[in-house]
């Protein structure tokens, strides 16, 4: 039941406004709390928190979300920072990817399970997922970028005959900082063709070593909707490929991040030019913030 | 809401504002249009300037050492322990082994009654405060050549002038309100020269910017004196009338020909003679200098040279003119005017005059030691020695602004009993066998002395936290329980006593302090206040000029680049309260030094590389910046940051005269951190 | 009392009248502090209204410099949290520049996810104009459209007639006040009103005069043509400009205290390069220039797409506070009329 409603909200959602859940209040400064449940380690700076609401009224906030959106979340004492969710709404439990960057990410990865964390959200518009029903998709991450990315994937992975072909490309700096890679074996089993790579060999590495381009070269997708997230760089140069291949502009949806510190359009930290992340985004289509990035 | 005038805590601008107060909270702070320095405006520090109040980490309850763990204890018990202990080491050593250091970011009223409780009550002229480290060349130097330490002219006179001179002062940065005013005056038509050898944004905007080696001050000051000697551009009828000596300078500074100080200091001789006509040709030059002047081992022959350029070319006692230590916090001035010093009593009368101890003596109704007392630094090397064992420190942060850390850090532990007096947790207090949580500069009624010798009420908008007191309170305290009579009802009566034993303050008392406070010398209740020194005559009689030589530079193979300190715009000294406001934590969250980038090609640095910074004193490991901010051979770091203290780097070698430390040019060496 | 829409309080009626007002309210007004004129907590006595507008904006009624959003208590893990309500309050003297600042802040605070400590001052407070009958100097609301006659947006309006004033009401609370406090009003005279325009007309000439005077739709064409390198050369960074400006509203979030303590939200500035910083370095607006440009970009362009306004009512504060010299509306001289 939970999951049907979850799949129709996230459609609804994707793209247009706010996902509400039943019990927060997405424009209160208050959040609500959040049980540690579970802490996977994706690399040696990074790891996944499984969150479960801890008061009932709240609990909706765990499956209604669209992929693509993010939460604020808190350390009392240290602060609020922006984080993407990294699970689908498909599945259960609520999950954040986490990456050591400032003082805040660091609390939270100081966490522990059974520890309180606060969330508010979601926010943000996600991906179209609606809108990509129906077509060939290609997912293209890069380094940290790639948590959002998972979210989507999995999301496209529980409901794989809506989709055509779908195609995942991936690059992290070295082996040791690829995540979820135990996902990979999952994806590929519901047919969705998957491409990973490393900027840097070493010894247990035996795939690729190369640019996410190199990865579009070998596996040629073919022309459709895309979802990218990544470094400045990498996202230039995987559009610029899939304009070259085919892609019309349109139909290249980025995930940019920026410094936020409210996530409702209010503190103006994430601006970009007439945009705000928090609001319009973080999801924008290459039209739109092709010249900006 | 309630808005309440005040000064700002920071700098020696000394800028008047309004603290926004809601239900007893401090939650903001505007400019004063009126006030004569701000007129509206306020630097980033200034707009933040309360921020800091209320932070959780404010000291809130008296802490005294026990078993080794710093636990809480109650004011009597504190302040008790404190007189006890003061009194045991007297007896067992002599007073002369007991010393106070208080504090520029006190209140007159606060350093006056320290420094009484050194004198009168622990009976040693052991009391110093920060002054010693930033303008006490000046105090010696301007005090030789022209009779006073102070800034001659009020800061807004510089709008008249038509060349102004600025060297050693990084201004946009450190003193925001000056340059503003600096910045006005050049738009109205004045010649900006900048001598720094950094880039400086106050070097990009002159219009002319000179970038001498460091610690080559007197030969380039010497160079311009020269020039425009050479040019006829001295002010003749000035040099007969009103000074002595100017002929033995003459024949000295004929050496420094713009080739010779070409070879030294590397300015081109070009841009020389350019700064040496716009500053002699000017009929109103002023010279505006700062740290990087006084902050060397030469630092009083650095002050001499720029007081025979302003001596010669007549530039003193006019609207325009004039000679400006910009003073780095917001009362170092009045500390120094209270008698902060070991050497003098308020207003500077000596204490090895008798006729001054007379006064003094039947003023407080006690007998004052004759001999002069220990410099701060010095106090650092009589307690590592063992002569000095009590020691009184008041809003003080050495472990983080003196010389050489590690020797503080052996000082500090090795006295018998320490007592700091602060708002927040320090290095220092950490040390500490007592702690005294004091009021911040928004909790108490005083008043501080600013860089333009302005006299200015100080209002309390909010009440300290948990039991911490203003200062002025834990001293009278502290002097009664030592025997001195110390019933003041209010700062207002504190002000009162210094207004009868201070000539230069005599006129001064609280009903007389409007939005523009008064400027000494104000000797008595109808004199006006005086914005201009020197207008008719020198206190000294007359000027003196003094042929002053460029010193033997100091050079180490081992040590191939030269490191110099300084702040930033937006921390101020040990970053005790500007770290503590988001704002300004956030804009410069870290420390780092700054490279020119050909430096660092030579040493495989780039941005955000580590590295290892060693000097024949100390080192310590920071991330690197390049930047054409500072010229090949020289590195620069601020020193704000405990956990890159750039005072780990910095040497003892002190000024002769002022005892000043050589903070702002230490010989060091450079390599990527493991 | 029906039946008119204009009354008229004289002079010496407006203090009882302020008087009765704070017997159930906060009264906000220009006092003296040390003799210059500041919004705060009116305590009976003289008012500052002859002064010119002060130097900062009522907005921080508002949108307060420093505020809690919240508190933490911890207990065994959990968290329990306070919210303070918002205090009822009456801005008396409020000048149509700093209204119309409030119309464009509704536009972005009011609308679409409401910021709810926002709102709630909002409903809880009772604005009181006055007319800008003697403009400052470098003020230009008359060219942004936002004086020196208030266009609706308050409860009730006052112009300083000389021998007393003109009350206008613009809302329910506005009438019920007139009514509450009737023995201190007495019905305007037609002549009143004409005196009004007239005032009013006088003081959009003085502006006019005194400049500068600007076309906003020529200042939105100008931006792309400044220097903005060498505008933020000469930029020291105080941040003054938007911390001054009651149309700016961004805002930084912090806590404070381990293990309870608050979440305190303060006003922030762009022009600080932290700002825009994120956590890994990236700056997306690196250099002040280009923050500079941002600042006008986002009263020129940016709130006008949002919210039907200009984000700039001419009041003029932001040259009065820079410290870099720079008076910020000549960078535009090609759009002066």
């Amino acid at each position: 039941m939970k999951m049907d409603r979850s799949k129709k909200e996230a459609d609804a959602n994707g793209g247009t406004k706010i996902g509400r859940a039943a019990g927060a209040k997405p424009e209160s400064y208050l959040p609500i709390q959040a049980e540690v449940v579970d802490i996977d380690v994706e690399s040696s700076n990074t790891y996944l928190l499984s969150l479960r609401p801890m008061d009932e009224e709240d609990e909706l906030v765990a499956v209604n979300y669209s992929p693509g959106q993010f939460l604020m979340v808190s350390v009392f004492g240290l602060g609020e920072c922006p984080i993407s969710i990294a699970s689908s709404p498909t599945r259960e439990p609520l999950q954040i990817c986490v990456r050591e960057a400032g003082k805040i990410t660091q609390g939270i990865m100081a966490a522990r399970v059974g520890d309180v964390l606060g969330i508010r959200g979601p926010f943000g518009n996600g991906f179209p997922v609606g809108s990509m029903r129906g077509k060939n998709v290609l997912i293209a991450g890069g380094g940290s970028g790639f948590a959002t990315l998972r979210s989507l994937i999995n999301y496209i992975a529980d409901d794989r005959r809506d989709f055509r072909d779908v195609t995942v490309v991936y690059g992290a700096r070295t082996s040791q900082d690829l995540y979820f890679t135990s996902e990979y074996g999952s994806w590929q089993a519901a047919k969705i063709e998957v491409g990973i790579t490393v900027d840097m060999m070493d010894a247990s590495w035996k795939g690729n070593v190369g640019l996410v381009t190199s990865l579009l070269a070998d596996l040629d997708p073919v022309p459709g909707t895309a979802a990218l997230c990544g470094p400045p760089m990498m996202i230039r140069a995987v559009a610029r490929d899939l304009l070259g291949r085919g892609f019309i502009e349109p139909e290249i949806y980025i995930s940019l991040e920026r410094h936020m510190k409210c996530g409702v359009g209010k503190c103006e930290h994430c601006t970009m030019g007439r945009y705000h992340v928090c609001t319009n985004g973080p999801i924008f289509s290459y039209d739109v913030v092709g010249d900006l990035i | 809401m309630e808005k309440i005038a005040t000064i700002c805590v920071y700098c020696g601008c000394g800028c008047g504002l309004f603290l926004h107060v809601e239900d007893g909270r401090i939650v903001g702070a505007s400019p004063s249009p009126a006030h004569p320095v701000s007129r509206g405006r306020l630097c980033v520090k200034g707009w933040l300037a309360a921020d800091f109040v209320h932070h959780p980490d404010r000291l809130k309850t008296p802490l005294v050492r026990k078993g080794g763990r710093m636990v809480r204890g109650s004011w009597d018990e504190v302040l008790s322990l404190t007189a006890r202990r003061f009194k045991e080491i007297r007896e067992e050593s002599g007073p002369d082994a007991l010393a106070v250091l208080t504090s520029a970011k006190g209140t007159n009223e606060e350093n006056y009654l320290l420094a009484k409780l050194a004198r009168a009550a622990l009976k040693t002229n052991n009391v110093d405060h920060v002054a010693r480290l930033c303008h006490a060349p000046s105090v010696a130097g301007l005090g030789f050549a022209l009779g006073s330490g102070g800034m001659t002219n009020p800061i807004r006179s510089l709008l008249s002038s038509g060349a102004i001179l600025v060297t050693g002062s990084n201004t946009t940065e450190q003193h925001p309100l000056v340059a503003a005013h600096i910045l006005e005056a050049q738009s109205r038509g004045a010649t900006l020269i900048v001598v720094d050898p950094r880039r400086t944004q106050m070097a990009q905007l002159a219009d002319i910017h000179l970038a001498p080696r460091l610690g080559t001050d007197v030969s380039w000051t010497n160079g311009i004196l020269n020039l425009i000697i050479d040019l006829g551009l001295v002010d003749e009828d000035f040099i007969i009338k009103r000074t002595e000596g100017f002929s033995a300078l003459k024949d000295l500074v004929v050496q420094y020909t713009p080739v010779e100080v070409e070879r030294i200091t590397g300015i081109p001789s070009g841009d020389l003679e350019k700064a040496a006509v716009a500053f002699g040709e000017a009929d109103r030059a002023a010279v505006v200098y700062a740290m990087g002047t006084t902050q060397h081992s030469c630092g009083t022959d650095n002050v001499l040279a720029l007081a025979n350029l302003v001596l010669a070319t007549g530039n003193v006692g006019r609207d325009g003119t004039g000679i400006y230590p910009l003073r780095g916090h917001q009362n170092v001035q009045g500390a120094c005017d209270m008698g902060a010093l070991p050497s003098v009593y308020p207003g500077y009368q000596k204490v090895e005059d008798p006729a001054a101890r007379e006064r003094m003596e039947a003023a407080w109704g006690t007998d004052l030691p004759a001999e002069p007392g220990l410099t701060a630094v010095e106090m650092m090397e009589a307690a590592e020695e063992g002569r000095l064992k009590g020691v009184y420190i008041s809003g003080e942060n050495p472990m983080i602004s003196y010389p050489d850390r590690d020797q503080v850090m052996r000082a500090l532990s090795s006295l018998e009993f320490l007592a700091v007096a602060d708002i927040f947790p320090t290095e220092t207090t950490a040390l500490a066998d007592v702690v005294l949580p004091v009021a911040s500069f928004a909790e108490k009624d005083g008043t501080f002395t600013s860089t333009e010798r302005r006299v200015q009420r100080v209002r309390r908008a909010a009440s300290p936290p948990g039991e911490a007191r203003p200062e002025v309170e834990v001293a009278a305290d502290l002097l009664r329980r030592l025997g001195v009579d110390a019933d003041y009802a209010s700062p207002e009566e504190v002000m009162a006593e210094i207004s009868s034993v201070t000539p230069s303050y005599g006129g001064i008392s609280y009903q007389r302090l409007g939005i523009s406070g008064l400027s000494w010398p104000c000797p008595s209740r109808d004199h006006p206040g005086t914005e201009i020194l020197h207008q008719g005559s020198f206190p000294i009689g007359r000027g003196r000029f003094s042929a002053v030589e460029q010193q033997e530079l100091a050079e180490d193979l081992d040590y191939p680049l030269l490191l110099t300190t300084g702040r930033s715009l937006f921390h101020f000294h040990t970053g005790t309260m500007t770290r503590r406001t988001h704002l300004l934590d956030r804009e410069r969250p870290k420390a780092a030094v700054d490279i020119n980038p050909a430096d660092a090609a030579a040493l495989g640095v780039r941005s955000g590389t580590m590295v290892v910074v060693e000097s024949a004193t100390g080192s310590l490991e920071i991330e690197a910046r390049l930047t054409e901010e500072v010229p090949v051979g020289t590195v620069y770091i601020p020193f704000h940051f405990a956990e890159a203290p750039a005072n780990q780097l910095t040497a003892r070698t002190l000024d002769p005269t002022s005892k000043i430390p050589g903070l702002k040019r230490t010989p060091v060496r450079i390599r990527r951190a493991e | 009392m029906t039946g008119t829409s204009a009354f008229f309080l004289r002079r010496e009626d407006l203090v009882p009248l302020l008087e009765e007002l704070a017997e159930t309210l906060e009264v906000v007004a220009p006092v003296l502090v040390e003799g210059e004129a500041a919004f705060a907590t009116w305590r009976g006595g003289a008012l500052a209204l002859d002064d010119k507008n002060p130097l900062a904006s009522p907005m921080e009624f508002f949108l307060p410099k420093k505020e809690v959003l919240f508190r933490y208590v911890q207990y065994s893990g959990r968290y329990t949290f306070s919210e303070d309500p918002p205090r009822a309050r009456l801005i008396f003297g409020m000048r149509p520049c700093d209204l119309q600042a409030l119309k464009v802040i509704d536009g972005i605070f009011g609308a679409e996810l409401p910021d709810i400590p926002y709102a709630g001052r909002r409903r809880s407070t009772i604005i009181v104009a006055l007319n800008c009958t003697s403009p400052g100097e470098g003020c230009f609301c008359r060219s942004m459209g936002s004086g020196p006659g208030a266009e609706g947006g308050y409860d009730l309006l006052l112009t300083d007639l000389g021998r007393g004033y003109l009350v206008e009401p613009g809302s329910p609370a506005g009438v019920y006040i007139l009514r509450a406090h009737q023995r201190h009003f007495e019905e305007a005279d037609p002549e009143d009103q004409r005196e009004k325009e007239r005032l009013l007309a006088l003081a959009g000439e003085e502006i006019i005069k005194r400049g500068p005077s600007l076309n906003p739709e020529k200042i939105r064409e100008a931006i792309d043509g400044v220097d903005w390198e060498e505008a933020g050369r000469r930029c020291l960074a105080c941040g003054g400009c938007s911390l001054v400006c009651p149309v700016c509203h961004c805002f930084s979030v912090l806590d404070q205290g381990v293990p309870d303590g608050e979440r305190l939200r303060c006003r922030d500035t762009c022009i600080l390069s932290g700002f825009s910083r994120m956590t890994s370095g990236a700056n997306p607006r690196p250099a002040l220039g280009e923050r500079l440009r941002h600042w006008y970009l986002d009263k020129f362009v940016y709130i006008p797409e949002k919210t039907g306004l200009f984000g700039c009512v001419g009041c003029g504060r932001c040259s009065r506070v820079c410290l870099g010299e720079v008076d910020r509306w000549s960078l535009f001289k090609e759009a002066a009329e």
